[in-house]
C-alpha cells in the first residue's frame, strides 16, 4: 500500500510529456485542449487574476461574519472548477465500470467520496497536518504554533503515538470526527488576543512519525494524510534528505505542492550560513522530486527555515499559514490535486497511442478477405469464361464444330471434358480459415494502440460478431452466386452473328453447288462467281468467328464482373453488419469515455491557471 | 561509556585460523554455483532471490574468500548508517585528520573512502577486496565548503587514504548512506557493509527509532557478525535517557551484547570538516585499536564474522536453490502452455484437413469450374493459398492462446518473452515457403508417375491417346488430398487417368508428404515461440548443484 499508487502517479506524470510530443498528429483531445488552454492562460491570467483579487479584496480577510461573507471564494471555485471535473469523473467511472475491474476504479471512487464528504463539512476550516520524521520536532512546532504545550515533546523515540488536534475556531467537530481523532485529543490554542485574531479557521493536527519502527504509526499517518486539506512537512538538517521521506511521500504527493509547506526545523543547530546552504539543498531536492516551489509568486509549496526551539522563523510560518487559511481555498485545491492524481493514474487506461478507429484500408482489406472467402474472384472469372465459351461455340463455323466433336469422341475417356453430375449445393462453401483470418486482422487493427481493457472489448466484439459469420457467408455463396446449370444471357447482336455465320455457310454451299452444277453441266460454265462465293464463305466464316470472339470479350468481362460484384457486395454487407459495425460501436464507446476523461483532466488545467493567478495576487 | 560485550566470539565452535585449502576450494565452487544461478522470470520472490544472489556473491567475493585466504590482512571496520548520522565526522575524528568530506549537505559521502596505515596500503590497491570498485588515488585537497563535490562521471570508485595515526592492521571504511536518496549509493553501502570484519553502525539521538537502520541491525543479528553500535550526536542534556532507551531497544532486538558507544553532539559535529575532540571518540578508538593489536581479540572479531557469514550460508543457499526451483517450475508451466496450445491447434488443423476445409471459397469455385473454365495451375494456386491461410490461422490462434495463458502466469511477463521478433509477416513467409515446397514435390511426384506411364511396360494402362498432363495430374492429386469428401470425383478422375493402382500410390505418397509438411510447419513455429524462453536458460540443475556445493562446504569446515 505504500508507494504503489504514488509510483503509478509518477509514472503517469512522467508519460505525459513524451506523449504530448510524439502524439503531434492526433490532436483532438488531451493535447490540443491543453495547448489551447496554455494559450488562453496567458490572456486570461490578467483578467481572471484581477477578478479573483477583487473577490478576495471585497471579502474581509479576517474577522466579521465568516459564515456569510467568506464562503463565497471557496464556493465559487468549487462550482466553476471542481464540480464539473468531479461530475465528469463520476460519469467516467459509471461508463467504464463494465470494462474495467473494480479495483482500478476504487481510487477514483475514493476521491469522489472524500470530495463529497469534505464538501458536506465546514468550509470555514482548513485542516493542516504536521508530518515529519522522528525527532524532527513536529510536536515542538505544534506547540509553538498553538502557543502552549499541548503535544508531548520529548527525547524518547517515537514520542507522539496518536494524532493530536488543535482547532482555532469552533465547529470543527465534524472534520475531526472524519479524521477519527478522539475527544480527549482535541485541544484549543492558548488564549491570547493576538492568536485569536490570527489563524482563524485553522485546525492543526500533530501526526506520529512516518518513519518510525512502529508500523501502526505509519498507517495512521497515511490514513490522515489522505484526508487533510494541507500538510506541513517538518524536516531537520540531519534528515532532510531521507530516502523514505522523498520517495514515499514527497514524490507521490508532488501534485499537491500548492497545499504543502516544507519547513526546515532546528536551524539553531546549524552554524552560520550553513542554514542557507541546507535550505538551498532542500529546495533542490524538492525540485528533483517534482514538487513545484512557491517562489516568485508561482503556485507551489512554501519552503521555510525555522527553529521551534528558539522561535526563529515561526512567525513567518504563522503569517503564511494565516494567509493560507484566510483564502479558504485549501480544501478545493487539495481535492483538485487528488483528482489530478487519480486521473494521472487512470491515464494508461484511457489514453491511446494513436487515434482509434478503423481506417478505410482496413475495412477494404476485410471486405477483400471476405470476398475471397466466398470465392468472388474465382466465381467471376469462371462466369466470364463460361460466357466466352458459350459465345464462341455459338458463333463458330459448323465445320469447326464438327471437327471438335470428332476430336472429343476420339479422346480417352478420362480426358474428355464432361460436366459430370450437377454439383450439389456445397456445405461450408465459405473458407472458414479465410473468415477467421479476416476477423482477426480487422480486430487487431481496430484494437491497435488502444489501452488494454478497451482493446480487449474491441476484440470481444469482433469475436462475437464472427460467430455466425461463416454460416451467413455460406448462404451468401448460394444466393448471390451464379446459378448452377443456367445458361448465361446473350447480348442483342447474338442472333445477327449466328445469322451471318449461317449465311456464310450458306454462301459456301451455294457456291459449291453452283460449281457442281457447272461440272455436271446443268449450268453454263462461269467459274468466277461460284469460286468467289465459295471463297467468301470459306474466308468469311472464320473471320466472323474471330470478330465475334473479339466482340464477345467486353460483354463477357462485364458479365463476370457483375457476378463477382454481386458476391462481393453480399459478403461485404454480411461482414459489415456482423463485425465492422459492432467494432465501430465499441470504438465509439471508447471515444465517449475518452472525452469524459479529457474533461476530467482538461478543466483541471484551467483550474491551475486560475489558482495561479490567485496566488500571484 | 564503553560497554564492552563480554561474550564476543561465543560462536558455537571456535575454529582455528588455519584454513584448509579444501574449504577454500569448496567455497569457490559454491561461489561459482551461486554466480551461475539466473532468475529471469518475474515470479514471486524472484526479485528477492536476485538481491540475495548479489548479496551472497558480494559477501563471498569481498569478504569471506579473501579473508580466509589471507587471515593476516588488516581488520576492516565499515562505518555505516543513515544520512546525517555523522559517519564521516566520526571517521575523521578517529584518525585525527580530515580524510573524508563531512558537511551539512546531504548526501555528503559519494565516493566511499578507505583509510588505512601506509604499511597496509598494498592490501587494498589490488583487486583483493571490492574488485568492482575502481581505485582513486588522488586525495582531494580543495575544501567543499559551500560547494557540492562534482559527481564522478560513470563507474563506482573507492578512494584510499593513508594516515599513520591509524594503527597498522586496522582499516576504516566510510560508506555512503544506507538510506540515501541515490539508489545506487544504497546498493553500494550494502555492498561495502558486506565486506566488513567489524560492522560499525552509526545512528543518532534523533533517529535511533527509525525503521531503516533497524533493518541493517537485524541483518547483523541474523549473520551474527561482529557488530559495534555508535549513538552519535547526542545532546548532553538527554544523553543518559536516550542511551538507556537505545540500550533497551537493542536488548529487545537480541543485540544487547553488541558494544555501544555514545558520542555527544558538539558544535564541531555540524561544521564541515570539523573534528570532534579526541576524548569524544576515545573509547571507540581504543576498542578498535585493541582489536587490531591484540591477537586474541582480533581473531575473535574475525572468526565471529567469518563464522557468522558461513553459518548464514546454511540458510541462504537453500533459499536460493528454492528460488531456482521456482524459476524452473515457472518455465515448465510456460513451456507446457505453448505445447498445449500448439497441440490443440495441430489437432484442429488435422480435423479441418480431413473435412476438406481447404477446398472452400476461392479454391472450391475453381474446382467447380475445372477443367472447362479453369486451368490446373490456377486450381493449384488457389489450393496452395487456401492451405497457407489454414496453417497461418492455426499459428495465429495458437499464439493467441499462448498469450492468454501467459498473461495469467506470473512468469509470462518477463521482458524478453512478451516482445516477439518480427510478427506474423515472417510467419506468413515461412508457412508460404513450406507450402510452396510441398506443391513442388507434389508436381514432381506427378511427373514421375507420368514418366512411369510412358515406359513401354505400362502401355496397357492408358488404352487410347497420349500421356496425361503432369500439371493436371498434380492439381487433381492436390484436390483429392485437400478436398476431403467433396473432392471424391478428383480421386476418381485420377484413377481413370493413371489407373487405380497408380492413383492409390500417388495419393499415399502425397498424403504422407502433406502430413509431414504440416507437422513441420507447426513444429517450427512452436520452436520459434519457445526460443526466447529457452534463451533465458532456466534449468533445474543449479538447484541440486547449489545444495551439493553447500554440503561439501559444510563437510570441509
Amino acid at each position: 500500500m505504500d508507494d504503489d499508487g504514488g509510483r503509478g502517479g509518477e509514472h503517469a506524470r512522467g508519460s505525459l510529456r513524451p506523449d504530448r510530443e510524439s502524439d503531434g498528429t492526433w490532436d483532438d483531445g488531451l493535447i490540443a485542449r491543453r495547448v489551447a488552454e496554455a494559450g488562453e492562460a496567458g490572456e486570461a491570467k490578467g483578467g481572471a487574476g484581477s477578478d479573483q483579487l477583487a473577490d478576495g479584496g471585497a471579502e474581509p480577510p479576517r474577522g466579521g461574519d465568516a459564515s456569510t461573507g467568506s464562503s463565497a471564494p471557496g464556493g465559487t471555485r468549487y462550482d466553476t472548477e471542481l464540480r464539473p471535473r468531479l461530475d465528469s469523473l463520476r460519469e467516467l467511472i459509471g461508463l467504464s465500470r463494465t470494462r474495467l475491474d473494480r479495483r482500478t476504479l476504487a481510487e477514483a471512487g475514493r476521491v469522489l467520496d472524500e470530495a463529497a464528504a469534505r464538501r458536506r463539512l465546514s468550509d470555514e476550516h482548513t485542516v493542516v497536518a504536521i508530518a515529519g520524521a522522528t525527532g524532527s520536532g513536529k510536536s515542538s512546532l505544534f506547540n509553538a504554533l498553538a502557543g502552549t504545550a499541548i503535544s508531548e515533546a520529548g527525547v524518547r523515540r517515537p514520542t507522539t503515538a496518536a494524532p493530536v488536534a488543535c482547532s482555532w475556531t469552533d465547529g470543527a467537530a465534524g472534520l475531526l470526527d472524519r479524521l477519527g481523532i478522539p475527544m480527549r485529543l482535541r485541544r484549543r490554542p492558548a488564549q491570547s488576543p493576538d492568536g485569536e485574531a490570527q489563524l482563524r479557521g485553522l485546525v492543526l493536527i500533530d501526526l506520529p512519525d512516518h518513519d518510525s519502527a512502529v508500523a501502526a504509526h505509519r498507517e495512521q499517518v497515511d490514513r490522515i494524510l489522505a484526508l487533510v486539506d494541507a500538510v506541513i512537512w517538518v524536516v531537520d538538517p540531519e534528515k532532510y534528505a531521507d530516502a523514505v521521506l522523498h520517495e514515499r511521500y514527497l514524490r507521490p504527493l508532488a501534485g499537491h505542492a500548492e497545499v504543502t509547506f516544507v519547513v526546515l526545523n532546528q536551524v539553531d543547530r546549524l552554524p552560520g550560513d550553513a542554514a542557507d546552504q541546507v535550505l538551498d539543498d532542500l529546495r533542490r531536492l524538492l525540485d528533483e522530486d517534482g514538487v513545484a516551489l512557491g517562489e516568485y509568486g508561482e503556485p507551489g509549496a512554501t519552503v521555510l527555515a525555522l527553529s521551534a526551539l528558539t522561535g526563529e522563523g515561526v512567525g513567518e510560518l504563522r503569517d503564511a499559514l494565516d494567509q493560507f487559511v484566510a483564502e479558504r481555498g485549501a480544501p478545493v485545491r487539495r481535492i483538485s490535486a487528488d483528482v489530478d492524481a487519480a486521473a494521472a493514474r487512470l491515464r494508461p487506461l484511457y489514453a491511446a497511442e494513436r487515434r482509434p478507429g478503423l481506417t478505410e484500408s482496413a475495412r477494404q482489406e476485410f471486405t477483400d478477405q471476405l470476398a475471397e472467402a466466398v470465392g468472388a474472384a474465382a466465381a467471376g472469372e469462371a462466369a466470364e469464361r463460361v460466357w466466352t465459351r458459350n459465345a464462341n461455340k455459338a458463333c463458330g463455323t459448323p465445320w469447326l464444330r464438327l471437327w471438335r466433336w470428332y476430336q472429343a469422341r476420339n479422346a480417352p475417356v478420362a480426358l474428355r471434358p464432361r460436366p459430370g453430375p450437377p454439383a450439389p449445393v456445397d456445405e461450408e462453401a465459405a473458407a472458414r480459415q479465410r473468415v477467421e483470418q479476416a476477423v482477426r486482422t480487422v480486430a487487431d487493427k481496430a484494437a491497435h494502440g488502444l489501452p488494454a481493457p478497451w482493446a480487449q472489448a474491441v476484440r470481444e466484439a469482433a469475436a462475437r460478431g464472427a460467430q455466425g459469420l461463416p454460416e451467413a457467408l455460406d448462404e451468401v455463396a448460394v444466393t448471390a452466386g451464379v446459378p448452377v446449370g443456367q445458361r448465361p444471357p446473350r447480348p442483342g447482336w447474338w442472333p445477327l452473328a449466328v445469322l451471318v455465320q449461317a449465311s456464310m455457310t450458306l454462301v459456301q454451299i451455294i457456291g459449291g453447288l453452283w460449281l457442281l452444277a457447272q461440272v455436271i453441266g446443268v449450268c453454263p460454265p462461269n467459274l468466277g462467281v461460284p469460286v468467289l462465293l465459295m471463297s467468301v464463305g470459306i474466308v468469311g466464316g472464320p473471320c466472323v468467328e474471330r470478330a465475334c470472339g473479339v466482340a464477345v470479350r467486353g460483354p463477357a468481362r462485364r458479365y463476370g464482373a457483375e457476378a463477382e460484384r454481386r458476391l462481393r457486395e453480399a459478403a461485404a454487407a454480411c461482414g459489415r453488419a456482423r463485425v465492422l459495425d459492432p467494432v465501430a460501436a465499441e470504438l465509439l464507446r471508447y471515444q465517449e469515455v475518452r472525452e469524459k476523461y479529457v474533461e476530467v483532466i482538461g478543466v483541471g488545467r484551467s483550474g491551475g491557471v486560475t489558482k495561479l493567478s490567485t496566488t500571484s495576487g | 561509556m564503553l560497554q564492552k560485550g563480554s561474550k564476543i566470539g561465543h560462536s558455537s565452535h571456535v575454529v582455528t585460523f588455519d584454513v584448509r585449502p579444501q574449504l577454500l576450494d569448496a567455497l569457490s565452487v559454491l561461489r561459482d554455483r551461486v554466480a551461475a544461478t539466473r532468475f529471469p522470470l518475474p515470479v514471486a520472490g524472484a526479485a528477492r532471490a536476485r538481491a540475495n544472489r548479489e548479496e551472497l556473491l558480494q559477501q563471498l567475493d569481498d569478504y569471506l574468500v579473501p579473508r580466509l585466504k589471507e587471515p593476516e590482512a588488516p581488520l576492516l571496520a565499515v562505518i555505516g548508517g543513515s544520512t546525517g548520522a555523522g559517519k564521516s565526522t566520526l571517521v575523521n575524528s578517529l584518525v585525527g585528520r580530515k580524510v573524508t568530506e563531512a558537511g551539512v549537505l546531504r548526501p555528503t559521502t559519494r565516493t566511499p573512502v578507505l583509510v588505512c596505515h601506509p604499511d597496509d596500503q598494498h592490501w587494498y590497491t589490488g583487486k583483493r577486496v571490492l574488485p568492482h570498485l575502481a581505485r582513486v588515488r588522488a586525495p582531494k585537497q580543495e575544501t567543499w565548503r559551500g560547494r557540492r563535490p562534482p559527481a564522478r562521471p560513470g563507474g563506482r570508485a573507492l578512494r584510499i587514504e593513508t594516515v599513520d595515526t591509524l594503527p597498522p592492521g586496522l582499516a576504516l571504511l566510510d560508506a555512503p548512506d544506507i538510506d540515501s536518496l541515490v539508489a545506487e549509493n544504497r546498493l553500494l553501502a550494502a555492498e561495502l557493509i558486506c565486506a566488513a570484519d567489524v560492522w560499525v553502525m552509526v545512528t543518532t539521538a534523533a533517529r535511533y527509532a527509525d525503521a531503516v537502520p533497524w533493518h541493517l541491525l537485524r541483518t547483523a543479528k541474523e549473520h551474527n557478525v561482529t557488530l559495534v553500535t555508535v549513538l552519535d550526536r547526542v545532546p548532553h542534556q538527554v544523553a543518559t535517557e536516550v542511551s538507556r532507551q537505545y540500550a533497551a531497544l537493542l536488548t529487545k532486538a537480541g543485540l544487547g551484547d553488541a558494544p555501544r558507544f555514545t558520542v555527544p553532539e558538539l558544535p564541531e559535529s555540524a561544521e564541515s570538516g570539523g573534528l570532534l575532540p579526541g576524548t569524544a571518540v576515545a573509547p571507540l578508538r581504543a576498542w578498535l585499536t585493541h582489536r587490531a593489536h591484540d591477537m586474541g581479540a582480533r581473531r575473535q572479531a574475525i572468526v565471529r564474522t567469518a563464522n557468522g557469514v558461513m553459518n548464514s550460508l546454511r540458510a541462504r543457499t537453500p533459499e536460493l536453490a528454492g528460488a531456482v526451483a521456482a524459476q524452473h517450475a515457472a518455465a515448465l508451466r510456460l513451456t507446457a502452455a505453448v505445447e498445449e496450445a500448439y497441440e490443440e491447434e495441430h489437432a484442429r488443423v488435422r480435423g479441418r484437413l480431413q473435412a476438406g476445409a481447404v477446398l472452400a471459397g476461392d479454391a472450391l469455385k475453381r474446382w467447380r469450374s475445372y477443367p472447362l473454365d479453369c486451368s490446373p495451375e490456377e486450381l493449384l494456386d488457389a489450393l496452395v493459398e487456401s492451405l497457407v491461410t489454414l496453417l497461418l490461422n492455426a499459428v495465429a490462434a495458437a499464439d493467441e492462446r499462448v498469450d492468454e495463458a501467459w498473461r495469467h502466469e506470473p512468469g509470462g511477463l518477463a521482458p524478453g518473452l512478451t516482445v516477439r521478433a518480427p510478427g506474423l509477416e515472417s510467419a506468413e513467409h515461412r508457412v508460404g515457403m513450406a507450402v510452396r515446397r510441398w506443391r513442388r514435390v507434389i508436381e514432381e511426384y506427378a511427373e514421375e508417375e507420368v514418366r512411369a506411364l510412358d515406359a513401354p511396360s505400362d502401355v496397357r494402362v492408358h488404352p487410347r491417346g497420349g500421356a496425361p498432363d503432369p500439371v493436371a495430374l498434380a492439381a487433381l492429386l492436390a484436390t483429392a488430398l485437400l478436398g476431403g469428401r467433396r473432392a471424391r470425383s478428383a480421386g476418381e478422375n485420377l484413377a481413370e487417368r493413371i489407373g487405380a493402382h497408380g492413383a492409390l500410390r500417388l495419393r499415399d505418397r502425397g498424403g504422407n508428404l502433406l502430413t509431414s509438411y504440416v507437422d513441420k510447419v507447426l513444429r517450427v513455429e512452436r520452436e520459434r515461440r519457445l526460443a526466447p524462453l529457452d534463451a533465458l536458460g532456466v534449468h533445474p540443475e543449479p538447484q541440486a548443484e547449489l545444495i551439493a556445493a553447500l554440503s561439501v562446504m559444510q563437510k570441509e569446515r
